[in-house]
């Protein structure tokens, strides 16, 4: 089956940043040259007029495992808002902040997105949240381990362990949990709040093992980079929300040592404590910043008004917000001496001083961060807002105007506090196109998507411009995964069966006796039932796909 | 063939340090319910039999299509299958509009009530082996239906983080105590008074000392407040039935003003049967907790309009989907055609109008099942495999025959 799409506008930042006219041949799931024999297509599909992208990548998204679970259970009102039918080979759902998985994956595919990944997975919950992903049709999906409060680190850094029994430790981490990447989530304050630590600086030695989290974070981003995993250490910066932490987050770029580093959702991380309010925007200076250190990206976390669910893995952080739940009900877990997971419901409401303030600071980064390629679209869904607000965010990125005229209904002193009103900028068409699929497919080392050329996936997301953005981004004509066309104009066409996107760093085994008696001796889960073997997602009717980690980095 | 180590699934602790020799036996750690879980494989086959007929698998399931075709309110109940198994048996309710429960959600339904109300804080195993140093029982000792609970949780001999062993204290009838409760430490109070004495707790631990309360009460409520890692281990179903969620919600209230100053956590017992595996895979494939109505096309929540018994005690229902292979339990009794889908050392009083004979994870078949602290998914292993189809392979094989028929 050889398919074109004749006459498109095809947008491909890897190959420059003119839109080229032309035709795209597809055949066996992928992008192929035009063929050389001269045959017709087996399908024509006039695309005159329209614009085609790859297929959307979303970097950041919390779509699953049990802390999602928890958050749909507490998000009883979102879920009766907003049902989902069961028909046309769909099955139902519900949820917008919270959604259902067979909702996550049918809405993502309507928006042009052919890929997501979980950000937080709990080493414990490895098995439940793959077993979960499963069940997100269409989209493929992977997920980010976290490290950094987990008892076995803590132990070994104490210890003095070097950083090739570290490196070890995390290459059979990430294979064991069949993980893409590496998530720090608050170094050090998780496990210290445990033992009833409510805050932990980034010099300041945690309680019981006596590291901090300035070590845990210079060698688990030493050890991603030296195993060659694609994407840097994915590091939520220690004091989310707190105003101030911009010293925090500067401390924690100083921290990676000129390694790579990612960021995320940097705009809970960009607070100073100016003004009567004794609550400012930092972002100018975690921009500088940004733009100053080349090893540097970050994701946004952009707020969006409306209600949400917040759902971290930062229970120091959302202990410590339980006070701002809306409606007034949090969950707080600690988890298997590893990790531990927090749920509060929230508002974000434009008349409010620091939540009309946050949606500044998240826009002030998008406009203050030069290179689009170290500066990716989420909302950090649901934590800022839900992901379907993505065209809405889109259009605040291309449209002064309609960024001015939110802006003229924000709380008045927050909008005299921000630098907004005085940032002209109007991202791109090319710019959004590297924010939202070249730069996440580049990151991730997804070297077979985010582009249109010959080999490339043929994930595909199809646009007819028009003056309004939001429109254009969240209805595509069509959208093609693998090929096959899975949605037309917002409505679902047909259901695929993305694959679980991993990678698979070498390690020396010799790190496995160590984990095993650990394992046997102090978990509840004995070492030889931990890892998840690949066929229990086969098995459940998943599918697997393996990223390589770079070679020749220098341990 | 060596000994392998294995996962027993007979109970909410899934211990995962069981020993599966070659042939098919189970060291059970000295377990009693796993021992007999386990020994449910070595029972001769039985056939699937429609009206009482032996038939084989595709005639079996053929027919179920055909019932669950014509059925308007049809009822999937039991559900202490794996994961798989109830992935697959929610497809086949949406597809027919059919009502979900498992068997032992009344108690799951406590939790979760709470949970979503008002939150609460709680912890995993692990957490509670190596951290609490002080752990307090309600209701009745959770060995009656977790046996290794001490064992695993409370005599670790290998803490990571308190040294020497928890205090160990008790609310509840005398005659359920757990072992080991120091004098001081065990509130006796009877079933009815449990609640009365919940609310003193909750009044001593905000500083106020109501006259009724008791020396054991106000040592247990200085306890918690003076702990460093404090727990809260209860078991939804020792309570009275209609206590159970304003018990909870007691028990949520406390935690939650405890973790203003100190650490202290839940850990909701209960899920036997992979209650927890059905009741998260309903929260992520439907966005709600159990139970379950697909009939008006989207899933729909209601504890009590989708109670599985409810519905058939009420005739309400007009068939039933009965699927346990974890639990040996007989469906309720009830008029409406019955497919059963049991293994084979489970027989109905009475006969259902379709059976088939499915095999059981952990001894015919692979498959995942979760554990009581919700987190924790855990591989089954075949310890004495057969050809038995698994409870995910005939549910869909019902729903590939529904589909195919006019």
């Amino acid at each position: 089956m050889r398919k074109r799409l004749v006459d498109a506008r095809l947008l491909d930042p890897t190959q420059g940043a003119a839109e080229k006219l032309g035709d795209l041949w597809i055949e066996d799931g992928r992008i192929v040259d035009p063929p050389a024999d001269g045959k017709p297509a087996d399908e024509e599909l006039d695309l005159s007029g329209h614009l085609v992208m790859a297929g959307a990548i979303d970097i950041h998204s919390h779509i699953a495992g049990g802390k999602v679970n928890l958050g749909r259970l507490l998000a009883a009102t979102d879920h009766r808002d907003h049902p989902a039918f069961a028909g046309d080979g769909l099955r139902g759902g519900s949820g917008l902040a919270t959604p259902s998985t067979f909702t996550t994956g049918y809405r993502y595919a309507a928006m042009g997105y052919t890929a997501a990944f979980e950000p937080a997975m709990v080493a414990a919950n490895a098995r439940a949240a793959h077993l979960e992903m499963v069940d997100v049709p269409i989209l493929d999906k992977g997920a980010y381990v976290m490290l950094g409060n987990d008892e076995f680190l803590l132990r070994r850094l104490a210890a003095g362990a070097g950083q090739s029994e570290i490196n070890d430790y995390v290459a059979w981490l990430v294979q064991a949990t069949a993980a893409h990447a590496v998530k720090v989530v608050n170094a050090g304050g998780i496990s210290a709040f445990k033992f009833n630590k409510r805050g932990l600086e980034i010099d300041e030695p945690g309680p019981h093992h006596g590291v901090t989290p300035r070590t845990i974070l210079r060698s688990l981003a030493r050890a991603v980079h030296e195993l060659g995993i694609p994407h840097p250490l994915h590091v939520h910066c220690n004091n989310l929300g707190i105003p101030g932490n911009v010293a925090t987050t500067l401390a924690t770029i100083d921290a990676a040592e000129g390694l790579p580093i990612h960021l995320t959702h940097v705009q809970f991380h960009s607070y100073g404590t100016e003004g009567k309010r004794g609550f400012s925007s930092a972002a100018a200076q975690i921009a500088e910043a940004v733009n100053r250190n080349g090893n540097v990206s970050v994701d946004v976390g952009q707020v969006v008004f409306g209600p949400t669910m917040t759902e971290s893995g930062d229970t120091q952080a959302q202990f410590r917000n339980r006070g701002h739940a809306d409606p007034d009900k949090w969950i707080s877990m600690d988890i298997e001496c590893d990790a531990g997971c927090g749920l509060v419901p929230f508002r974000y409401r434009d008349k409010n001083f620091v939540n009309a303030l946050q949606w500044a600071i998240g826009l002030e980064l998008f406009l203050l961060v030069e290179d689009p390629w170290r500066i990716f679209l989420t909302t950090d869904h649901p934590n800022g807002g839900p992901f379907a607000s993505y065209p809405q965010l889109v259009r605040l990125l291309m449209d002064r105007s309609f960024r001015e005229e939110c802006l003229s209904r924000l709380h008045p002193a927050a909008r005299k506090a921000s630098l907004l009103s005085g940032l002209p900028r109007e991202y791109t068409m090319e710019e959004i196109a590297i924010l939202t699929r070249a730069g996440p497919a580049r990151t991730l080392g997804l070297a077979d998507r985010g582009r249109l050329t010959a080999g490339a996936l043929a994930d595909l997301a199809v646009y007819r411009p028009q003056s309004d953005l939001e429109a254009m981004f969240r209805t595509p004509v069509r959208v093609f995964k693998s090929g096959i066309e899975v949605a037309r104009e917002g409505r679902v066409t047909a259901v695929s069966q993305g694959a679980t996107q991993r990678v698979r760093p070498g390690y020396d085994r010799q790190i496995e006796s160590g984990v095993r008696r650990f394992f046997d001796d102090h978990m509840s889960v004995g070492f030889s039932h931990f890892a998840l073997a690949d066929a229990e997602l086969l098995d459940a009717g998943g599918r697997l796909e393996e990223h390589a980690c770079r070679t020749g980095a220098t341990p | 063939v060596t000994d392998r180590r294995v996962a027993c699934p007979f109970c909410g602790l899934v211990c995962d340090d069981l020993v599966a020799s070659g042939n098919g036996v189970v060291d059970s750690r000295g377990c009693a319910l796993g021992a007999a879980g386990f020994r449910r494989g070595a029972v001769p086959r039985r056939s699937h039999a429609v009206a009482g007929t032996a038939v084989d698998f595709a005639t079996a399931t053929t027919a179920a299509a055909v019932l669950l075709k014509a059925a308007t309110a049809p009822v999937f109940h039991g559900l202490a299958v794996d994961l798989a198994g109830i992935r697959a048996l929610f497809a086949l309710a949406e597809r027919v509009g059919g009502a979900v429960d498992h068997l032992a959600s009344s108690a799951l339904l406590a939790n979760a009530a709470v949970a979503r109300a008002s939150g609460w804080v709680v912890a995993t195993f692990a957490e509670i082996a190596n951290r609490a140093d002080f752990i307090l029982i309600i209701g009745n000792d959770p060995a009656r239906a977790f046996p290794r609970f001490h064992e695993r949780l409370v005599d670790n001999a290998n803490p990571l983080y308190r040294a020497g062993p928890p205090r160990i204290a008790y609310l509840g009838p005398a005659e359920e105590a757990p072992p080991r409760v120091a004098p001081s430490l065990q509130a006796d109070v009877t079933r009815t008074e449990l609640l009365p004495a919940l609310a003193q707790l909750g009044a001593l631990l905000h500083g106020r000392r109501p006259q009724s309360s008791t020396e054991p009460l106000r040592t247990i409520a200085s306890s918690l407040a003076e702990a460093r890692y404090g727990a809260i281990v209860w078991t939804p179903a020792s309570f009275a039935a209609n206590e159970a969620e304003l018990a909870v919600e007691q028990i949520a209230a406390m935690l939650r003003h405890l973790n203003a100053t100190t650490r202290c956590v839940g850990l909701p017992l209960g899920g036997s049967g992979n209650g927890l595996g059905a009741m998260q895979a309903s929260l992520w494939q439907t966005g709600w907790p159990l139970r379950l109505g697909f009939g008006e096309g989207t899933p729909r929540h209601d504890p009590w309009r989708f109670a599985g018994d409810r519905m058939l005690s009420s005739d309400e229902a007009d068939a039933l989907v009965w699927a346990t292979t974890l639990v040996a339990e007989a469906p309720p009794a009830t008029s409406r055609p019955v497919i059963a889908l049991i293994p084979d050392d489970l027989v109905l009083p009475s006969p259902a109008a379709i059976e088939i004979r499915v095999g059981m994870p952990g001894i015919d078949h692979d498959g995942e099942i979760f554990r009581s602290d919700t987190v924790i998914a855990l591989p089954l292993q075949a310890t004495r495999p057969s050809d038995r189809p698994s409870v995910a392979a005939a549910a869909s094989a019902i729903l590939a025959k529904l589909q195919a028929l006019p």
